[in-house]
């Protein structure tokens, strides 16, 4: 609105003008606020109600029982091994799967010829859904008729076969491998975006200057990636601690919890023992870790970013 | 502009909330009284039994519909406690019995079915009384016996055994004989999937069953004085699962195999292992998924254990497998109590006979060579035991399937798993 027509005002058109200014951020704000706190606020604020409940999710049966849960949570075995699970989980996606990401998103920026199918094939995991993925890696780690150990043994390395799946020590791993291969296209689509924004000239002017191929990486297109860097540390941490399908799907968070994660956890405990009020503990503890690493994520990556 | 723009808009939220509104309006006008019914048939023919039941009901009752769904296993589970939750639940389902079902008949969601069943005398009378344990609760009946007869057997593969010149095992010590020749010849003895661990709890279920008797199991779960999981029998029927594992008695990745994905029958399929321990229900799998296979399977009830207090005739499974069960809240009381009489009467049991699901009912007639040997074990048998994972209350039923797999991994000791379920066991008996 300009200045003259402020002036022009009356004095009372001008009090209901500095009322609706009052009012506007609050209508607008309106619909985002009920939404939120119907579909965000209401269930998180109701999951911390149910922590204090021995419920099993039936009927009004319900328990108050104070900090009973909080209590068994903290002396839960399990429950810290599948807090653990995650952070393994949450350290190896940022530490396999960027910098695979990287890479591959560097090469098919450089690749002009054929790189479009290249696009397409390394896209092809995050297409795939996961209870299908996790059949078929099922099938690939079977320890009797699954192709790599097969393949060992055609190399001779008999010794080298695992029961991938079935032994506590390797079900773990073999499941990171996985979420790892599904989850690096994503990345890679969010660094060749940030890379196709990256100036032509710039490397046109260090390829004159005679800078080499790793220089112009390491010291031009990786700063430039800084900031993608950071918000794909903190989707891959986030994304980490409460992962589930794959891991549902694959081991079930089995053999013996070894590959079980927060949220398999919780769903065991509020569908197959019909525990609601503790499952409801671990969701709400889950909410408090993520929040806890998140925000700690975030801090360290800034200091990464100032520190390149 | 800005107005016809704004006109527009209103216009166009008018006509979505007419849209939104014509369903309704719709189910208005055709009243037909919907009886809901869930499942978790999914194979063909089984799921057209359970319509034919439907039809013959909507025939019989008019003006009432029923809207059948059939949904798998796994996801069955957590759809019907999530509606029953959220109190969406539907009129009719079924369920194992057992520990789950008596968590929703304790929260007042299920119909107590006694008082239909003594005006329906002619009706109840036909089942074989011990069918109806696993749905009842404090003496009254919840739920009928609606798929059929299931007891876990040795399944074996009858070309091994006759190549290696060995018999079926009627002991523990002729199993482990059993065993070892296997083992010399480079055949894994058992298929194992214990992914979802109530596969391997068969094996403890059995061994219990056979050192202390069924007693044992019953008072340690009801909390009779002198009941305890810590029981020697428990203790003894773990260190005999973990000599089968040392004698090398599973084929690899047994407890990380998925049972549904075929990850068991697939080594019997291909003569790597020679053995399974498995429902009944597993000759209909065989037969559907490998006909050629079939022919050459047998199959043996559960080895005595020498100097064991149970009798050896004892089985584990479950007589109605599935049970049919009335939701408390379901508006059309009587007329689903209908659909029960007619999804469990003499016409759906030839139906179901037809699909190898024996009902347990009195008389019924067997052909098929391998239900009629599942039958005759049946009657034989002194107690049938309801797996654990089903009896139990559902947060030991998890603990017994989590030490089990231990065991079965060699990663715990038989006292400590025992100690371990004891301690829930108790826990939950102080609530």
């Amino acid at each position: 609105m300009s200045d003259g027509s402020v002036q022009s005002m009356t004095l009372r058109s001008r009090q209901s003008y500095r009322r609706a200014q009052k009012l506007a951020p609050i209508v607008f704000l309106a619909p985002a606020i009920i939404l939120l706190s119907v579909f965000l606020l209401y269930p998180l604020i109701y999951s911390f109600e149910l922590s204090f409940l021995d419920w099993n999710g039936l009927g009004d049966g319900a328990r108050f029982t104070g900090f009973d849960n909080w209590e068994r949570l903290l002396s839960d075995a399990v429950f810290w091994q599948s807090a653990l699970n995650n952070i393994y989980l949450a350290v190896f996606s940022v530490l396999i799967q960027l910098p695979i990401a990287v890479l591959l998103a560097v090469v098919l920026d450089e690749a002009s010829k054929g790189s479009r199918i290249l696009k397409i094939l390394y896209f092809i995991p995050l297409l795939m859904s996961s209870v299908a993925l996790g059949v078929l890696f099922k099938n690939i780690f079977d320890p009797n008729f699954g192709p790599i150990n097969s393949i060992l043994t055609e190399l001779g390395l008999y010794d080298w076969t695992q029961d991938w799946l079935g032994d506590p020590d390797f079900a773990l791993g073999s499941v990171i491998a996985v979420v790892c291969w599904q989850n690096v296209p994503f990345y890679m689509v969010l660094f060749l975006a940030a890379l196709s924004s990256f100036p032509r000239e710039i490397v046109e002017a260090a390829n004159l200057d005679g800078a080499s191929q790793s220089t112009i990486f390491w010291r031009l297109k990786l700063p430039h990636l800084q900031g993608t860097f950071r918000t794909a540390v903190l989707l891959a941490v986030i994304g980490s601690m409460r992962y589930f399908d794959l891991v549902y799907v694959m081991t079930d968070g089995g053999p013996e919890h070894s590959s079980e994660m927060m949220a398999t956890y919780m769903y065991h405990t509020v569908f197959n023992s019909f525990e609601m009020g503790y499952g409801s503990t671990i969701a709400s503890a889950m909410f408090i870790i993520i929040t806890v690493i998140a925000a700690v994520s975030m801090r360290l990556s800034k200091r990464f970013e100032t520190e390149i | 502009m800005q107005l016809t723009l704004s006109n527009r808009i209103t216009k166009l939220l008018c006509g979505v909330a007419v849209a939104g509104l014509l369903p309704v309006s719709g189910a208005l006008a055709d009243d037909a009284k919907v009886i809901t019914s869930w499942d978790l048939q999914t194979q063909e023919r089984t799921v057209a039994t359970i319509r034919d039941a439907a039809d013959r009901f909507e025939a019989a009752n008019p003006g009432f519909k029923v809207e059948d769904s059939h949904i798998a296993n796994d996801a069955y589970k957590t759809k019907l406690k999530i509606a029953f939750g959220a109190n969406e639940a539907p009129c009719v389902f079924t369920s194992w019995g057992g520990g789950p079902l008596r968590e929703y008949i304790k929260a007042g969601k299920v119909t107590n079915l006694t008082p239909y069943l003594e005006k329906n005398k002619d009706f109840a009378d036909r089942f074989l009384p011990a069918s109806f344990s696993p749905a009842k609760y404090q003496g009254d009946i919840y739920g009928l016996p609606v798929m059929g007869t299931a007891v876990a057997v040795v399944i074996y593969n009858k070309d091994i055994f006759k190549k290696l010149n060995i018999e079926p095992p009627k002991t523990w010590t002729e199993l482990m004989d059993v065993v070892k020749v296997l083992n010399e010849n480079k055949i894994a003895p058992f298929a194992l999937a214990n992914k979802a661990k109530w596969p391997g709890s068969m094996f403890f279920v059995y061994l219990a069953d056979r050192i202390g008797g069924p007693e044992v199991f019953q008072k340690a779960a009801d909390r009779e004085p002198g009941g305890s999981f810590e029981d020697p029998t428990f203790i003894k029927a773990g260190e005999m699962l973990q000599d089968l594992v040392k004698a090398g008695g599973f084929a690899r990745g047994y407890n990380g195999l998925d049972y549904d994905i075929g990850g068991s029958r697939r080594l019997l399929y291909s003569g790597r292992a020679a053995m399974e321990l498995m429902g009944s229900w597993e000759f209909g799998s065989i037969a559907n998924e490998n006909p050629e296979f079939a022919k050459n399977v047998g199959f043996f009830t559960f080895p005595a254990v020498e100097g064991g207090k149970g009798n050896p005739n004892n089985a584990i499974g479950t007589m109605g497998d599935n049970y049919i069960s009335i939701n408390a809240d379901c508006p059309y009381q009587d007329a689903a109590f209908d659909l029960l009489k007619f999804s469990t009467d003499d016409r759906a049991a030839e139906l179901k006979m037809e699909d190898n699901k024996i009902l347990p009912i009195k008389n019924a007639k067997v052909e098929d060579p391998y239900l009629a040997g599942v039958m005759e074990a049946v009657g034989k048998a002194p107690s049938i035991q309801l797996w654990y994972d089903q009896e139990l209350a559902p947060a030991l039923a998890e603990v017994h399937k989590d030490t089990t797999q231990q065991l079965l991994g060699l990663s715990i000791t038989p006292e400590e798993a025992a100690a371990k379920m004891e301690a829930v066991a108790k826990g939950l008996a102080n609530k």
